[in-house]
Order: structure tokens, then C-alpha cells, then sequence
């Protein structure tokens, strides 16, 4: 019965797949996502001749759903890092294969054996200048109720970021904070939770620091690069900013899993990094992007601000997934 | 006699709706009744077979706590509903035909109006720099933004706005049908308006209410968006929670569990509304 129930899921999911020389490709949507259609896709599909679907938002529902009921919609998906690690674990991704996917270049702290880097990013500290009464100097002064009064934006979903900046605020050293102590973090976080107003999305944790809704907050540097280019006035601290990557993977079970693995190898090639760093202000995968890319473009990623930049540990992240998350989402109810 | 009764029904009985019914039935089992079931199985086999994920569901107390904020978030909109539906039901009641089908067309109209714009619209209107919270701070009379959204009010206000419509047209037709001689009757024999409206109108439209409130109450439970965009995570309601369960943790057994709690809690509630109202007198109000 299950089975069957999923399977008719899946197909109706389905619907929507890819035929031959076509597939699909799964992502956040906003900003993001048109870079990536403009530098990996539409490159790919001149050179290639398979045409490239675009599809989103990603949900984890939705992809575990259609690789159990057998009748996988998405061909390439992008995910954050942890929960690529984890669906390996699971069954539910295909192994990249490395002969088609050149690996020499790429950056080993994002590939494994399913899953290819798609960008990586920090996560810094940005506020709205006309909200905010002098800077803030890191994520400890987020804390500071008396010094920075006002409404203070952090991701909502359980993921690598928040606990830890609650942490490096209440005093941890960088290099202790893993394994993650999570009784401190949301002593911490209490202190201010009243203030807390919670993005979800890329687009909102935008509308939040623009709008002044939140004097500052927790944001993707990419969404704080937008920003700027489009004229707002916001600041930025990249004081021990902190790294987390988005990988591609395929589904178990992709119908177009020739042409899933050709994209993957034109999205990590130098080119079509350096094209979608330019456009998003994400930091490329490939070591080998930074030599196609201008000087000025190099000098506003995350990898130009390594001085007490942290990265954000995926693998205990992926370890301690289902753990850290039943508390973090039965504390934000509370 | 009984006998002849009997054997004469089938000549007396209505031709029967079952061929008529058959693609709608169809469609009923397909798209509810047979994931209804299968979401019933989930909740008691994933991920190993048993009830571990109810008792997970009523021994936690994150999980009661939802519950129970749920209950609170839709018996505080049904409230408010009630009261300010009310007044404008009399009205429409009351009004000359012509103008009372104006006042209806522009109720009807935002319903038809998109769900999402009209939430937005509201975030747009509450937040603290929005419209009522700016317009408030430069006449002088608050100096702090009033906390309007990403809380109880804003859920309120905003399901309050949304669910309108759903108790405003049972009302019309309960007070309605009733006899505007009998508050005459109650004024001529000395009653106050106060005591017109306690004593004769409101137990008289005791049906009406208890159909549209009983309606917003059910539609509150399970409701997503609204919550979701104008409500903060400590007020979290119980639709949120299982998008929650389904999409981010990947726990479908305890997300299948409280979604079917979700129905139960629905079922009998209209159990109970066909109970108390009519089944016959609740579709006729609508």
C-alpha cells in the first residue's frame, strides 16, 4: 500500500520529467539561481546540446520522496553540504562519476564520492546603517542588547551557523567549539530571543536588513553582495565569518544520469565558476577559477577574508543532523 | 400491510444518484481516502512498526505545547471573528436588498482574491516599519513600533481578515429567517435593546454562529500560510510543525502521526457541529 502510494507521489511528481537530451535542474530559486542558469546552464546547453530545465525551490521532502517511490523528477540537485553527506548515508544519491567530472581542480573539502561542490559561501554579519548606531565589531556585539538595541535576523532552519555564532559570542574559541555544546549556545541565544526575527529565505533575510525590519543580522554574503550592488545602504563585518558549501548531487535513480554527470563537469570548470563568482558573489569550488576572474571580483569573496574566517564543520554537522535539530526547532517553539 | 410498503419502494424511490456520483466518489477515494490511509500506515510503521511516533507526539512537550498553541490561535480568531462578523451580518440582514448584494459582492470579492497577496499585504501593513507602526510614530502617538507582527496579534488579525467571509454568510441567513416582529414584540413589551439582542437575537442565532464558528475553528486548525508569514516561532501551529517534520526533517512517520491527529481532531469536531446544528440546517445556512 505505502508503496504504491508513493509510487503514484512520485508520478505525479514526475510529470513534469525531463525526455531524452533534456534534464532538469534543481535549486533555491532568487538571485542564486539565475547565476547559476546563466553561467553553468546556458553555457552547457551551447556547447552540449542538452537542454537544461530549471526547477525549485529544493526540498528534502520532495527529493526523498521521489527516489523512494522510484521516479526521480530532478537530475541535479542543488543542497547544503550536511545534508549531502547525510543522503549519501541514507541511499539516496548516485556516485559522481569522477571519470567524467574532472576532480583534479576541485576543492577537496567539498567533493566526496556524491557530491561535487556548487559554491561556497560565508556567512557574515550585515546591518541596515541607517538602523544601527555605529558598528558592529562581530558576532558578539549581536548580543549586546544595550549597545545595539534592536531586532536581529538569524537563519530559522537548523543548520551550520547559528549555534555557533552563539558560541563564539559567549566567550568559545574557534578552534573548541566542535563537538558543539549545545545546552551553552541556547543559554546564550535566550538572552536575546525576544529580539530574534527569523529569515527563512535568501530573498527575506534581504527584504529584513534593506527594509531596516531588522537593525542586523546573520546573512549569506552573496545576499549582502546583491545589497550593495543595488544601492543599499548596509555595512558589513566579515570578522570571523564562517564558510558552509552547497554541493550538486543526482538523485538515486535520475533518468538522465549521462547528461547529469557532463553538467556537473561544466558547472565545477573553472569558466563557468569564475562566471557565477562574478555574478553572485559566491566563492568558487575550483581552485583553478580564481585565474579567470578580475582582480576586484577575487578580492570580495570569502576566500579574501581568511584571517579568522571558521569553517563550519559539515561532517559533525551531518553526524549530529536529526540530534541538533529536534532541539533547535523544540527551542524556537518554546 | 408493512409488507405491501415493502414491496412498494422500489417503485417510490427516487432514481438514485450513485451513477451521477461516480466520478466525484472517484476522485474522493483516489486523492483523499486512499492517502488518508496511507499517511494512517506511515504514522505506524515508519520508521519501525508500533505507535512510538503518538507517543512521541503527546509525551513531548514542544509537541503538546504546539497542540495546544494551535487550540488557542483558533478559538482566539473564532472569538474574534464572531464579534466583529457579527454586526456586519445584521447589517446585510437588514439593509435594503439592493444595497445588501453590493456590500456582499464586496465580501465575496476578497475571497476570491489570492491568499498570499492578501497576507503579504498585511506584513507589508504590520511590521514595525510598516505602514500603521510609521503612521502611528510620526502623529506622535507611540515612540516605539508597536509589536503587530511575528506574534499572536498578527496571526489574528490577519486569520481574522481571512476567515470573515466564512462566518459572515451563515449568519446572513440565520438572522435572516428571523421574524424582525419578534424584537418589535420584545421593545413593545418594555425590553431595552441590550435585552432585545440577549434575550431573542443571539439565542436565535445561536445556529448561524455555532455553524460559521465551528467552520472558521476547523479551517483555523490547519491552517498554514497566515501563521507561517505573520506569526513568530514560538506561536507555531500545528500545520507549520508538520511542514516542518516532513520537509526539513525528514521524519514522515511523526509528521504522518500529528497530520492524522490533525484529522481526527477535525472529524470530530464536525461530528459534533452535525450534531449540534443539523446537518440539514447547517448546509441550508450556507
Amino acid at each position: 500500500m505505502k508503496l504504491i502510494l508513493t509510487g503514484i507521489l512520485a508520478g505525479l511528481l514526475a510529470a513534469t520529467a525531463a525526455h531524452a537530451d533534456e534534464m532538469v535542474f534543481t535549486s533555491w530559486g532568487g538571485t542564486t539561481q539565475e547565476a547559476q542558469t546563466k553561467s553553468w546552464a546556458a553555457p552547457f546547453e551551447a556547447s552540449s546540446g542538452i537542454k537544461v530545465l530549471q526547477d525549485g525551490p529544493t526540498d528534502y521532502g520532495k527529493l526523498k520522496a521521489m527516489v523512494e517511490g522510484g521516479s526521480v523528477a530532478w537530475d541535479v540537485v542543488d543542497v547544503e553540504m550536511d545534508f549531502a553527506i547525510k543522503a549519501a548515508k541514507d541511499g539516496l544519491l548516485e556516485p559522481i562519476d569522477f571519470n567524467v567530472v574532472p576532480k583534479a581542480d576541485l576543492d577537496p573539502r567539498f567533493t566526496t564520492e556524491h557530491a561535487v561542490g556548487s559554491f561556497y559561501y560565508s556567512f557574515v554579519l550585515a546591518w541596515n546603517k541607517g538602523a544601527v548606531s555605529g558598528e558592529p565589531a562581530g558576532w558578539a556585539d549581536m548580543f549586546d542588547l544595550t549597545k545595539f538595541p534592536g531586532k536581529r535576523t538569524f537563519y530559522k532552519w537548523s543548520a551550520p551557523g547559528v549555534i555557533e555564532i552563539a558560541l563564539l559570542a559567549d566567550g568559545v574559541p574557534a578552534d573548541k567549539l566542535y563537538p558543539l555544546d549545545l545546552d551553552r549556545a541556547f543559554k546564550k541565544l535566550d538572552t536575546i530571543k525576544s529580539e530574534i526575527v527569523w529569515w527563512d529565505s535568501g530573498a527575506q533575510s534581504q527584504q529584513l536588513i534593506a527594509s531596516g525590519e531588522a537593525a542586523f543580522g546573520q546573512l549569506w554574503n552573496g545576499r549582502v553582495f546583491a545589497l550593495e550592488q543595488e544601492g543599499a545602504d548596509v555595512g558589513v563585518s566579515w570578522n570571523q565569518n564562517m564558510t558552509a558549501a552547497d554541493v550538486l548531487v543526482i538523485p538515486k535513480g535520475s533518468k538522465n544520469k549521462a547528461s547529469a554527470m557532463k553538467f556537473l563537469a561544466a558547472a565545477t570548470s573553472p569558466k563557468s565558476q569564475a562566471m557565477f563568482a562574478e555574478a553572485s558573489g559566491y566563492a568558487p569550488i575550483n581552485t583553478a577559477a580564481k585565474a579567470e576572474m578580475p582582480a576586484d571580483v577575487v578580492k570580495s569573496l570569502p576566500d579574501a577574508y581568511v584571517d579568522g574566517q571558521i569553517n563550519l564543520d559539515m561532517n559533525y554537522w551531518a553526524e549530529n543532523r536529526d540530534k541538533i535539530a529536534e532541539r533547535w526547532y523544540a527551542w524556537q517553539a518554546k | 400491510m408493512s409488507g405491501n410498503l415493502l414491496h412498494r419502494q422500489p417503485i417510490l424511490r427516487r432514481p438514485d444518484g450513485v451513477g451521477g456520483a461516480l466520478p466525484a466518489l472517484t476522485l474522493i477515494t483516489l486523492f483523499f481516502v486512499v492517502p488518508v490511509v496511507a499517511l494512517l500506515l506511515r504514522s505506524v510503521t515508519e520508521p519501525v512498526p508500533g505507535l512510538q511516533n503518538y507517543a512521541t507526539l503527546f509525551g513531548d512537550g514542544t509537541y503538546a505545547r504546539v497542540f495546544l498553541n494551535t487550540f488557542l490561535v483558533a478559538t482566539v480568531v473564532t472569538a474574534v471573528t464572531v464579534i466583529v462578523a457579527f454586526p456586519v451580518a445584521w447589517m446585510l440582514a437588514i439593509m435594503p436588498p439592493a444595497l445588501g448584494s453590493i456590500v456582499f459582492g464586496i465580501i465575496i470579492l476578497s475571497m476570491w482574491t489570492n491568499l498570499l497577496t492578501r497576507t503579504y499585504a498585511w506584513m507589508v501593513l504590520l511590521q514595525r516599519t510598516g505602514v500603521i507602526n510609521r503612521t502611528l510614530m510620526d502623529i506622535g502617538l507611540i515612540s516605539q513600533p508597536l509589536p503587530l507582527i511575528n506574534n499572536l496579534t498578527g496571526v489574528t488579525i490577519g486569520m481574522v481578515y481571512i476567515m470573515l467571509p466564512f462566518m459572515i454568510l451563515p449568519l446572513v441567513g440565520t438572522l435572516r429567517a428571523i421574524d424582525p416582529m419578534t424584537l418589535r414584540a420584545a421593545a413593545l413589551c418594555g425590553a431595552s435593546p441590550f435585552d432585545a439582542f440577549r434575550r431573542i437575537l443571539l439565542p436565535l442565532s445561536l445556529p448561524g454562529i455555532a455553524a460559521g464558528g465551528l467552520m472558521v475553528f476547523v479551517m483555523s486548525l490547519g491552517y498554514f500560510v497566515t501563521p507561517t508569514l505573520l506569526g513568530g516561532t514560538s506561536n507555531m501551529m500545528l500545520a507549520a510543525m508538520i511542514a516542518q517534520m516532513i520537509q526539513s526533517l525528514l521524519n514522515w512517520g511523526l509528521g504522518s502521526a500529528a497530520a492524522f491527529i490533525l484529522l481526527l481532531v477535525t472529524m470530530a469536531l464536525y461530528a459534533l457541529q452535525l450534531r449540534l446544528v443539523g446537518a440539514k440546517r447547517m448546509t441550508g445556512g450556507i
